[in-house]
């Protein structure tokens, strides 16, 4: 298998106040193209700045990204932009949906920057929401629909652009036991069936056992890498 | 196209504050048009009225009777070619909402001294054949249901006749028509006629139009009539039409400067509020713009959908203020108190559209761009997280 991640000698940090906190600190790491790689770690280990740094919604401020073939510490702001439009999806923990948009207007966000025309948008959104379930549910708000609905609808619009990679932060962190298991369920099918590489941020230990390898950070290094069956 | 739904989706979020900043929109738009509008109906009324002709009235107040013996003299003054006195009937026809004025004059005179009336010459024949004729204006027949050959039946407020009514019938003989038809509101009857049949008043005329042979000598003659009557009980002040009307205008104020104002003063607070509800919009909707970069719009393009939304708010608001002020104004201005008076219809002018679409651009650009360029610097990582 092919590397669609790759961190080499990455350091990030932020300035809180006058003071500036490094959150990574020379992190290393490979992400194997079909792997479903859960991140854990305590608060304020680096997750989600790792996380973001893959997605490419933030920059480092030493070392180098490769993403999908693409060196992203490189790219300038629209040349990001571009890029995540065709390689990353993102699922969050509260969901973000456009709250006046019906989910279907919600899943096809992604591809109003695309040359498809309305019919073939329209097709594409459509075989998304049924690839989710949630065929049914295509006119609802956001406000109509649960909160495991919701994360799938979010799943829907992650999914649309047929991403090289499926970024989740903590996407079962809002919701109830059964709708987690359920969401989890469709991001294995997503990443057995389709092959989606997916990178996860997660808390919980009924979560990450779903992942096929689980990263521990601590105090924004590597502290553990364990490769692991998939529940 | 495609991002329509993102900017009315937008524009839909909060409604009730869509429809309010609409409303405002609207009505400032609404207001330029019809001020405008009236702008465009006092010049127009400027424009009709003619500096051909000389106009005498009472020294003492502009309504005041003037002695018909006075027409002979100003006939006499060198270089004046025709006079005709005028006598005023306020009337109504058929309902008392339906004002109607008609002025007695010598049409003869009238016609020679060169008014902008536009009548055939039969119908001015006919009027001098007719003494209960009158000839109307192509608005007040169409307003009316007139034509030529109708009898009508004017009830007067102002004069009794000597039979005791104030009951009066006249012949349609003709109609007259100007280069903008809409203010041929007029009613013209002959001064002889009103002024045999009435029981005071007689003799009495409450101005003279004055016909010169040369308009270059205006001043000297209006001078040459006034001063013939300085020792007279009824003296007189003479200028030509324009300068009567602008002096009544002045007295009102700079009317252009008083629209111009006040249309400036509604788009300078429009711009407070437009501006405040774009830019609190938008920090509501941090976390969702924060998603549409996430997804792949640049920062450029978030930018454009905010400016787009204020454009599109502005734009749609403005047009609709504008088409509604394009159809009171006229409705207002058609009605027979101001016909009556010679006022015609009023319409917003065409380039008002075109100023309107402008000034929607302007208040949408100067409202939009503040929150459209925070959009643009918007952070993800910073928006999504909330801090």
């Amino acid at each position: 298998m092919a590397a669609v991640v790759s961190l080499q000698n990455v350091v990030k940090s932020y300035t809180r106040g006058r003071q500036r906190v490094e959150v990574l600190h020379s992190l290393n790491l490979e992400v194997q193209s079909g792997e479903f790689l859960g991140l854990m770690g305590p608060s304020g280990s680096g997750k989600t700045t790792l996380l973001n740094l893959i997605g490419g919604l933030d920059k480092p401020d030493e070392g180098q990204i490769t993403v999908a073939g693409e060196r992203l510490d490189q790219l300038s702001g629209s040349q990001m932009a571009a890029w995540r439009a065709r390689h990353v999806g993102f699922v969050f923990q509260f969901y973000n949906l456009l709250p006046v948009l019906s989910a279907e207007r919600n899943v096809e966000v992604p591809l109003l920057l695309t040359k498809l025309s309305r019919a073939q948008r329209k097709a594409n959104v459509a075989a998304a929401l049924a690839l989710v379930g949630l065929s049914d549910r295509a006119s609802h708000k956001p406000t109509e629909l649960s909160g495991g609905q919701q994360q799938r609808v979010a799943i829907a619009r992650a999914l649309i652009a047929d991403p090289t990679l499926l970024v989740c932060d903590e996407p079962t962190g809002d919701l109830d036991r059964e709708s987690a298991e359920e969401i989890l369920q469709l991001l294995t099918i997503l990443n057995q069936k389709q092959g989606k590489t997916i990178i996860m941020v997660t808390h919980d230990p009924r979560a990450a056992a779903y992942a096929t390898r689980l990263l521990h950070m601590d105090k924004g290094t590597l502290a553990r890498d364990e490769t692991r069956t998939a529940a | 196209m495609k991002y329509l739904p993102l900017i009315w989706a937008a524009l839909r979020r909060k409604p009730a504050r869509t429809l309010l900043t609409c409303f405002s929109i609207v009505t400032a738009f609404f207001l330029f048009g019809a001020l405008q509008g009236i702008n465009v109906g006092i010049a127009q009324i400027m424009r009709l009225t003619s500096e051909s002709h000389l106009v005498v009235m009472s020294r003492v107040t502009m309504m005041a009777p003037m002695p018909l013996a006075h027409a002979a003299q100003i006939l006499s003054v060198p270089g004046v070619t025709a006079v005709s006195p005028i006598n005023i009937l306020l009337g109504n026809y058929q309902r008392p909402n339906n004002p109607i004025v008609i002025v007695g004059t010598d049409f003869d005179a009238l016609m020679k001294i060169g008014t902008n009336l536009q009548v055939a010459p039969e119908q001015v024949a006919a009027m001098r054949r007719t003494r209960d004729g009158i000839i109307v204006g192509v608005m007040a027949a169409k307003r009316n249901g007139w034509k030529v050959g109708d009898r009508i039946p004017i009830h007067s407020l102002n004069t009794t006749k000597t039979d005791g009514t104030s009951d009066w019938v006249f012949d349609i003989v003709g109609t007259y028509t100007l280069q903008q038809p809409d203010w041929a509101t007029q009613i013209y009857a002959n001064y002889d006629f009103i002024n045999q049949a009435v029981i005071a008043g007689k003799n009495q005329s409450i101005e003279f139009y004055v016909g010169l042979s040369d308009m270059a000598k205006s001043a000297a003659i209006a001078q040459a009539i006034d001063d013939r009557f300085a020792n007279s009980p009824d003296q007189t002040t003479t200028a030509n039409e324009k300068d009567f009307l602008e002096s009544i205008l002045r007295q009102i104020g700079d009317i252009n400067f008083l629209v111009n104002g006040v249309v400036v003063a509604v788009l300078f607070t429009l711009l407070f509020l437009t501006s405040n509800t774009i830019a609190q919009s938008v920090r509501e909707r941090t976390s969702e713009l924060a998603v549409l970069k996430t997804v792949g719009f640049t920062d450029a393009g978030v930018q454009w959908l905010v400016l787009a939304e204020a454009l599109f708010l502005s734009l749609v608001s403005a047009a609709i203020g504008v088409a509604l002020a394009s159809r009171v104004l006229p409705w207002l201005t058609s009605g027979p108190a101001l016909s009556a008076q010679g006022i015609g219809t009023m319409h917003v002018p065409g380039l008002v559209y075109a100023v309107g679409a402008a000034l929607a651009v302007l208040v949408a650009l100067v409202s939009g761009v503040p929150p459209a360029v925070r959009a643009r610097r918007l952070n993800i990582v910073t928006a999504l997280s909330g801090r």
